[in-house]
Order: structure tokens, then sequence, then C-alpha cells
């Protein structure tokens, strides 16, 4: 049975596209939107139908509520998938899909409403016992930014209550440094998500990033698909993503699920979703929020589980019944994801856009790509920089790292600057290797970590030459 | 060369050459063939193809490093010398590999310090057999730093003789050189003594004279007589230093033979068979050789020179086969090749106004000093200005040399004579590059070319004893230092001697380097020219795997860039290609300096959206706190501050709100101020 008629998938790039395939597996068709500058880009190539959103800035197009609910509606679409990033995390958008009789996959605005707001979510999650951050809800005030970062020691992370990905996050180390980045956090949540409001934590030193993935239907089943271990971050953006964490033991995962379950069940959630938590030195967990959506390094979970969680987002929606006990998730073996983002490593991750002059992605035995981009096509420099993810997986971690190397050693991609490079460097750091990464270890080793030479294809250079000549019809450069 | 002969060691080759009747050659084509005849513009694609035939033909060694085409390497070829001379000597290793060293000049055209030499010299020892060096003054204390590293480095040190005939260059004068080279070098054992004859001048009998004045003098010295072709009797000197006793000849391919550069090797070696000497050679292997060349040689037909044939007139203006063409070459951008009779005219009086050698850097002294005064007097009076000249240089050497003698006008020409000396000549004149070998000029060319106060002048600063002494070590980390700013990163050792030696040729060649990679990969007719039609392919190689570039379209110059469409490796790429006029005419993006702190670059590409922070607006002259905010690009909606580096003062904001700056454009200047 066809689980909807037809799929809006409200975004781009390598979501959009890896959200098209469990829909056309279960014979749905997609329409996808799609700005200006996104004509041409993967995922309009994959989809049936393409509706047109408007300019290419977010704003005027993939963040244009009317222009995503006319266009999902007009192609004839009962469904929406939001991906992550733009509209997924939007109650009022939630809300709006539903006000006009289609279905939003992803948990009620209600729902998304209450975890939406960091503030609100801490408040809910500590009720079903969930522990949290010591932190500060309310910040108009430098005054009282300064005394919460006297009392629970500096420092102190100053957060946008909205969104996610660590927009306008600034770590504060002193009182004299408060007003200043109160601001500019303010300043960025205003730009990127509309609302200015902030709150204070306390940050974790040497802090491990590890969250679990859930499923809910709306029968009241969750279970969880264990954990994901997230500490390799820049700019507080993560880029390195595993599965499972070699942090946790069998007793703790139990535990820790067990809690997550809980709260979930208590919340009402429905489809998929991630509560994210902060391990501290002395291994005590703080969770720091729950991300009502689909999440970018999902595929490790997938990898390690065996289910397809955008498929099972999909079929839940359409209010099947959760068909899985949590004593049918069986993890097997450790999965690792690195993002291959349009950036420079060498030059604080500053990004890096233009055409893409040649592409090889990968294949070969346990790895996997979900990727948005194509050779010859333009990274436009108005949205996310994520180009590609790829995965491996191997029955243990050594392995999975083995086969990341012959990877990223395949992965070749002219034209812009990327992450590989750097990726290569971690998978090859005895710490990374050993197991001994922090969400600081990025920034601590970035020096070794970029020591690298620009590498660019000879033969690339070289044609580059032949071109000059050929063009000039003579050597400008033999005298 | 037999390999295991070289494989027992340099003391042994001398040995077998000292003790053994036989003739050897060294071959200068990769060299000073190239340097004298085709603007050392071989590259290594062709050469490749010639040194294996060269490794078996039975050669002593092969002239291919050093002279000018290691800076030309860097400035029109685009070879790495280090990756060449490990080339060369890896696809060679029944032959000698040779450089040409110019003493303290080494590969350059300044004096260097006794540390930079030792550097230098070091740097390329492991590759290079042979190290013949010489002085244009003959001045042998100058060649002592190089002697000391190649005979230390266990090499063969090779001093030359650079030789002329005048009145001054007598028997007696060369012996007394050659009694202090010997002197420098412990003996006669460890050298082989060059007669540089590089001009081309010597006459079969004067140099018959010369080298027996030498063996009379050291019988167990191995002479080696350099000519040029250029004045056309090169067979019968060389004849005429083989019967006297020289055991070395530098000869060429007969396919590369042309006016200024060597003898052709066939001709040569069967004219001294059929005198009676036994000659080391293979002469089918030369014979391939050659067909080789002509297979190539027609790549460099515009790098000849503009002046064709042999020119008797050599054996007055002196001018070296090295210098000759290129002069042509530079009289012909320059728009005065018509005066270049001229300018060889004055050349002959020069030097007997003031007494060197015309070889690097005398010869570049010469002509640059009478390429000015010719066209200095052409531009002022036409020919007759011209004549004039000559006719006061003519009445000044027919009155015994006396400027008293000369009538007042005169005179004044005379005085007018050396007012464009550059400041090496200057520095020539003042001995600063060591003792001229036949005394100091005479008073009124100091007066021309310093003007009044010359007397005080060259009493202060002419220096009378060796330069080198005079001359403090060179602080290298500085020199180094300067390099990495310049390149923005850390440089190799090698990187750094190249740019030790040619500082702006070393830099431009490793930016090159890095944007269009080695491109000695490709044949010579795709170096010089390009693909010339849709389809046209070139394989090559890189590393140890072939690719292909194939020409798929050349679009038409709009806006100033052609559009070039290659396939690489069977994909296709756009190129575009700014065209020359274009590139001239663009508007050139000012870029901050990487080694000046207070000069503020953008870190990102992407558009400037504020000028100071949230609270504070700032314009030229504002006060900066360190760390403080200057201003801030946004770029894919993330911000990205731009702030001091250190407590200053702005003095200058080079852009406004709403520009969109490219990556590393100077944004703003900021002086330091303390805080």
């Amino acid at each position: 049975m066809a689980v909807f008629r037809k799929i809006f998938v409200a975004n781009r790039g390598e979501i959009a596209c890896r959200a098209i395939r469990p829909a056309r597996e279960l014979g749905i068709p997609v329409v996808v939107g799609y700005s200006d500058c996104d004509a041409l880009s993967l995922h309009v190539k994959l989809a049936d139908e393409a509706v047109r959103l408007g300019p290419s800035p977010a704003s005027m197009s993939y963040l244009d509520i009317d222009a995503v609910l006319r266009a999902a509606k007009d192609s004839g679409c009962d469904a929406i998938f939001p991906g992550y990033g733009f509209l997924a995390e939007n109650p009022d958008f939630a809300e709006a899909v539903e006000r006009e009789g289609l279905v939003f996959i992803g948990p009620s605005a209600r729902v998304m409403r209450i975890l939406g707001d960091k503030i609100a979510a801490r408040k809910a999650l500590s009720s079903s016992g969930v522990p949290v951050t010591p932190a500060l809800e309310d910040v108009d005030d430098p005054g009282k930014v300064a005394k919460f970062g006297d009392r629970v020691g500096w420092p102190i992370l100053i957060k946008a209550s909205a969104g996610g990905g660590g927009k306008g996050m600034q770590k504060v180390f002193s009182a004299d440094e408060v007003e200043e980045s109160l601001a500019t956090a303010r300043s960025v949540a205003e730009k990127a998500f509309g609302k200015g409001t902030v709150f204070v934590e306390k940050f974790i030193e040497g802090g491990r990033h590890i969250e679990f993935q859930f499923l809910a239907d709306r029968f009241g089943n969750v279970i969880h698909l264990g954990e994901r271990e997230c500490s390799l971050q820049r700019r507080h953006q993560k880029l390195v993503e595993e599965a499972p964490s070699s942090l946790l033991t069998p007793e703790v995962r139990a535990k820790m699920g067990a809690v997550v379950v809980k709260a979930m069940k208590d919340i009402g959630y429905e489809t998929a979703g991630t509560l994210e938590f902060l391990v501290d030195r002395e291994g005590k967990f703080y969770a720091l929020e729950v991300n009502t959506r689909i999440q970018v390094e999902h595929t490790v979970t997938e990898m390690i589980s065996g289910f397809d969680i955008i498929r099972k987002m999909y079929k839940i929606s359409a209010g099947e019944r959760l068909s899985l006990r949590q004593e049918d998730v069986l993890l097997r073996g450790h999965a690792i994801q690195c993002r291959v983002n349009a950036e420079d490593p060498k030059n604080n991750f500053a990004p890096s856009f233009g055409r893409i002059a040649f592409l090889r992605q990968i294949s070969g035995p346990f790895v996997r790509t979900e990727s948005g981009i194509y050779q010859g096509w333009e990274v436009p420099p108005f949205y996310d920089s994520l180009l590609s993810k790829i995965c491996s997986v191997g029955k243990d971690r050594e392995t999975a790292i083995q086969r990341m190397r012959r990877a990223l050693r395949e992965f070749d991609i002219w034209g812009v600057r990327t992450t590989i490079p750097l990726l290569r460097r971690i998978m090859d750091n005895p710490d990374f290797v050993a197991g001994r990464i922090d969400t600081g270890f990025i920034e601590e080793n970035i020096a070794g970590l970029t020591e690298y030479a620009d590498y660019e294809e000879e033969i690339f250079k070289v044609a580059g030459f032949v071109a000059e000549v050929s063009g000039l019809g003579r050597n400008v450069h033999s005298g | 060369m037999p390999g295991s002969l070289k494989k027992k060691g340099y003391r042994k080759v001398l040995k077998t050459i000292r003790d053994g009747k036989a003739i050897w050659l060294v071959g200068t084509g990769p060299r000073d063939t190239g340097q004298s005849d085709f603007k050392n513009r071989f590259t290594l694609h062709d050469l490749s193809c010639l040194l294996p035939i060269y490794d078996a033909s039975g050669y002593f060694a092969i002239d291919l490093h050093g002279g000018a085409r290691l800076h030309q390497n860097m400035m029109n070829n685009m070879i790495h010398p280090f990756e060449e001379a490990r080339f060369f000597s890896s696809i060679m290793p029944n032959v000698l590999t040779q450089t040409l060293i110019r003493a303290t000049n080494v590969w350059g055209y300044r004096m260097y310090s006794r540390n930079t030499v030792r550097l230098a010299v070091e740097s390329f020892l492991p590759m290079i057999d042979v190290w013949r060096c010489f002085d244009f003054l003959n001045y042998v204390p100058n060649m002592a730093p190089v002697a000391e590293e190649v005979l230390r480095g266990g090499k063969i040190f090779s001093p030359a003789i650079s030789f002329t005939e005048s009145p001054e260059t007598t028997d007696a004068y060369y012996l007394r050189v050659l009694k202090e080279i010997v002197s420098l070098c412990g003996g006669t054992k460890d050298i082989i003594l060059v007669i540089k004859d590089m001009a081309g001048v010597g006459s079969p009998a004067r140099i018959r004279r010369l080298v027996d004045a030498f063996l009379q003098k050291y019988p167990g010295l191995i002479v080696l007589y350099h000519r040029h072709s250029t004045d056309g009797l090169v067979m019968p000197a060389m004849a005429a230093a083989a019967e006297a006793g020289a055991k070395l000849f530098d000869v060429t391919d007969d396919a590369f033979s042309r006016f200024y550069g060597h003898p052709p090797v066939r001709p040569l070696v069967r004219y001294l068979r059929e005198l009676g000497h036994e000659v080391r050679f293979d002469m089918e292997r030369a014979d391939e050789a050659s067909d080789t060349v002509r297979g190539f040689i027609r790549n460099y037909d515009r790098f000849e020179s503009q002046f064709k044939g042999f020119s008797n007139d050599v054996t007055a203006h002196r001018m070296p086969g090295g210098a000759f063409p290129s002069s042509f070459e530079q009289a012909e951008k320059g728009g005065f090749l018509d005066l270049m009779p001229h300018i060889l005219k004055g050349m002959s009086y020069g030097n007997r106004i003031i007494k060197y050698f015309d070889v690097t850097p005398g010869s570049q002294i010469t002509w640059t000093t009478w390429a000015a005064i010719l066209q200095r007097y052409h531009k002022e009076g036409g020919e007759h200005s011209v004549k004039r000249l000559f006719s006061v240089l003519d009445r000044y050497f027919e009155g015994g040399e006396r400027l008293e003698g000369l009538a007042h006008a005169d005179q004044n020409v005379l005085l007018r004579l050396y007012t464009v000396a550059t400041d090496d000549l200057k520095n020539l004149l003042l001995g600063k590059y060591g003792p001229l070998p036949f005394g100091w000029p005479k008073d009124w060319v100091y007066r021309s070319a310093f003007g009044e106060g010359w007397a005080e002048k060259v009493e202060a600063e002419r220096v009378l004893s060796s330069p080198l002494s005079k001359l403090p070590d060179e602080d290298l980390g500085k020199a180094r230092a300067a390099m990495e700013a310049e390149m923005g990163r850390s440089v190799t050792q090698e990187e750094f001697i190249l740019y030790l030696m040619h500082p702006k040729a070393a830099t431009d060649f490793l930016k090159f380097h890095a944007r269009f990679g080695d491109t000695t990969v490709l044949p010579t007719s795709v170096w010089f020219n390009g693909l010339r039609r849709p389809g046209d392919q070139v394989m090559i190689t890189i590393g140890k795997k072939p690719h292909a570039i194939r020409l798929v379209s050349i679009g038409e110059g709009v806006g100033g860039v052609k559009h070039v469409v290659l396939s690489v490796d069977n994909i296709m790429h756009v190129f575009p290609v700014e065209l020359p006029e274009a590139a001239a005419a663009r508007k050139t993006v000012r870029k901050a300096s990487p080694g000046n702190k207070g000069e503020i670059g953008a870190t990102v590409t992407g558009t400037v959206w504020r000028i100071g922070a949230k609270d504070r607006v700032l314009k030229d002259g504002d006060r900066l706190r360190k760390g403080e905010e200057v201003l801030n690009i946004e770029v894919m909606k993330t911000e990205n501050a731009v702030k001091s580096p250190f407590a200053g003062v702005i003095r200058e904001l080079c852009v406004k709100v709403n520009d969109r700056v490219e990556e590393g454009q100077l944004l703003a200047v900021i002086d330091p101020v303390a805080e």
C-alpha cells in the first residue's frame, strides 16, 4: 500500500536527495522545491517534479512558508518532509502544514514548540528525570550573566534559544567579554532564526557529545536505536560522527536509552528525533537539547542497526504502528561518518564556493555516500556548506577507520576547497585512532591537522598551462 | 668514459688522463651550446632524448649546469635547477657532470660572502663532478672559497684562466696566474686547468705557445682548451693546442654547432685522428646524437642569434660567445639593433681603456656601458655624433693615451664618456670585484665616472686587497625570512639557495610552479606553442602514470578572456585564459602583504557588511585595541570578524560597506601604537 500519495521534500542538498530515495522505494512520487540558484541542483534532477520557490536567498525560498505550502499543495502532495535546517524545526510551519490538511513528517507542532525552545525543553526533560546542565534562562542583563559565570565557573556558553547547529553560539571566558558576546549572539540569533532570545549555560570542559536516536509512533511506542558520538566538531558544528560511542558500556547504554524513551513517551513525541547529551570528564551526563528532526549523522545509526530512519518516519507519519520492539534493535559493528564541507580548514573553515570541475565520489565495499553534488555543478554561496557525507562500517572501530581512510583517498574533488584533506589527517591522528577525543579535539590539534599541502591534481595544473599557451598561441613565460 | 673508471674515483680518472696519450672530449650541448647559440632555452624533454646517447659516446664530461642556465631555467624554462641536476646525473652514470661557476659570483650576478658560496656549492656537490671555475679578472683569491669547498667535497676542481689576445696578455702574465692557481690547489694533481677562450679569438700559434709554456712549467698539468668558434679559426687552434699537449677539448654536436658556440665534434675528431692523435670517442654515437638534435632543433629557431655567420671583428670587440646573441636580442627588443656595429666598435675601444676580461660579469658591464654610451650619442646627434666620438677616441690612442694631449673640446667628449656608468662599472673601478689585472685605468676615467670629488672617493673607497676579505658573512636567517615572507610559506633549503642566487627569478619560478605544476613533462612544441588545432592531443607522464590532454576548442576573446576547452583525462574542462592586454588593463586588487602585520587582509571572499563593531563605526585615524573588530565579512550567512592584530591607529581603510572583497585583499592598514 502507498504510504502517501505524493511527498513534498522541502529541502535541498544531500538530505533532499536522501529523502527522495525511500519514497521511491515505497513507490511514492516526490516533488521538491528549489530556489533560483538550485534549478540545476541534484535534488531537482532526482525528484519526479520540481517547483520553483523563489530567489536564491533562503529567506525568499526555502524559508518562505507560504511559498513552500503553495508549492506542495499545487503539486498535489499530501505530506511534507522538512529534512534538517530551514523550516524543519519551525512549529509555525508544522502548524501551517496541518492547517492546510497535509501531513508534516515530524513531531507535532506542540512537541516542537516545547522542545524547540531550549528553555522549555530543559524544563520538560528534567521533569521526566533527564539531567540538564546548570543554566541561566533569561538573559537580557549582562550583569546577571557575569554573576552566573562567577557562580558556575568560566567559561560559559551563550546560545540561541531557537535553532541549532551552534549558530551564534559564543564561548565567554570572563566577565568583561559578556557584553560584546551577548550582543553578537543575539544579533546572529535574530539573523538566523528570526528570534533573538538566548540563554546561558556552563561550558563543560573536555566534554564529549553523545546523542541518542529514537523512533516513536502516535500510539505511544518509543524505542531507541542507540547512541552516536559526535565529539569531533569545528566551530561547534560536527565534522566526524560515529556509532556506537566507545564511552558507553551496554549497561549505561540501556540505562540512558531507557531515560530517553521515558522522556519521549512523556512528551508524546512522534516519528524520529535525537536527544543530545554532553558527558563530562567524570562521566556525568547532561541533556543538551532534543533535535526534532532527522539528523545529518543519522546514517551511522542506520549502518549499524540496519533500519532506514527516513523510511520509518514516512510510515509512522502515515499512521503506521511502529512494528519494532526495543529487543529487535541489534546494533552490529561500528560506523563512521565524515562530512565533506565546502570550506577551507586552513583558513579557519572559511566557506569555499565555485564550480566543481571534477568529482570522483567513493564506492567499494562497506562504504556509503550521501551527496547533493555532481561534477560541473556550482556550489552556491547561499546555504550550508555540506556537500557530501561519507560513511564506512566495519566489525569494529579500527576496521571502520581503515575503510574510511581508503574512501577518503579515493574521493577527489576539484574546484572548491573541502574538508577532505583535514578528514584524512584526522583518520591518521593517533589520538583519534585511540578514541581519545572530545569536543575540543579539532581546535586543539588544528595546526597539525591542517599541515597538508594544498593539493591540486598535478595534471590539472599542467592542463591550466596548456590551456594558457594554446589560448594565447604562445608561451608568455619562455621569454 | 666507461662507468667503471668513474667508480674508481676522481684521482684515478685524472691519473688515467695524465698518464695516457689519449685526447678526451667534453660535450657542451646542454649548457654552453644552449647558452651561446640558443639562448639557453633547451627543454628537459629534448635534452632527455640526447643524454642517454652522450652517456654511451665516450665523453669525459658533459657541461650541463651553471653559467646562465641556472638563471634561465628559473626565469624562462621553468625548470627546477635541483631537479634538473638530479635528473642529469642519474641519466648519465658513465660521464662526469660539469658546472660552470663564476668564482665569488657563483651562479648569480653579485659577489657572495664565504658562507653563501659554501652553502651553494655544498648543495650541488652530490650531483656535479667537475667544477669549472673562472674569474673575469683572473684574480685567483676570488676562486678560493669555491676551490676549498670542491676539493674538500672530493670533486674535480677545474680552474679556468680567462683568455684573450692583447698586448698585456703575455705568456709571462698567464704563467703568473697559473702559478697562483697551482699554489691555491696544492699542486696540479687534482685539477684540470682550462684555457677559457670564451670569445673565440686565440690564433693557432698563440694557443700552441701558451699550452706549451704551461706544460714546460708544469709537465703533469692536464690542460683543457675551451674555445668558441666565433672568429672561424677554432679547428686549427684546437689542433695546435693538441699538438702542444692539451688533453681535453670542449665540443658540441655537429647539428648543434652554430657561430658562437663550440666546434662540431665529428670533424674535429676526424682532423685530430688524421694528425695522429688518439681520441676517445664513439663517432657512430655522435652521428646518432646529431640526428636526434636535428629532430628537435627547429623548436629553437626563434632563439637563434639575429647576427649570423662568423665574425673576425670579435678579435677587436671580444664579446664572448655566451653574450653575443643575447646582446643582439636586447638590442632588437630595445629598438637599437641598427646601432650594434657602433656598439661593438665602441667595445673595442673600451677594452683598451679599462682592461679586464670580457666574460661574466665583465662582459655584461662592457655591454651595458657601451650600449648606453652609443645610444646616448646617437640620440643627441645621430651618426655625426657617433663619428665624432670615435674620431676623438682614435686621436686619444694615437696621441699615446694622454687626455692633456687632446683639444679642449675633445677632452670634454672623453670626460662625458662614463657619466652613464652603472653601479657595476663604478664598483669595478673601485676594485670591489678585485684588482684589475693590468692596473687601474687613467684618472680621467674616474673623473668621468664619479664626477667632481672623484679623487677623494677613489682614495676612500678603492679596495686594494682581496674584496672577499672585506665582505662579512651574509645574514642567512634574515634572507630566508625575507623569502618566506614573500612566498607566504616556509621554504626548503634548496629553494632558499635558488633565492640567494636570483631572488626575483626564484620566487617567480616557485609561484609559477605552484600554479602550473611541473611543466617539464610537456613536449617542447606544446611548451612553446600549446595545442594548435581541435583534436590535437598530448600524452604526458606524471609520476608513474600516463595522462592525456586534448584540445577541444578555443573560444573568441570576449571581454579580455578566451575560453579554452580541454579534455583532461577524458573529462572536459573550461579554462578561462585572460588575454595579456586585459590582464595589464585590469585594475589590480591590492593584496595585503603577508610579511606586514599592519596590512589587514580579507580572511575570506565575501561581502563587507559592517565596518567597526556594532556600537562603533570606524574611520581613518581611529584608535584600535588589540583584537578589536575592524570589520566584518559576511559569507554564506556567517559573520567573519576581522580583528586588529595589535593596538594601533587606522592609517587607511581600503574598503567600504557592501564591497565585495577577495581573500587576501587589503582591507585596512594599521600602524601599531602602545596601548
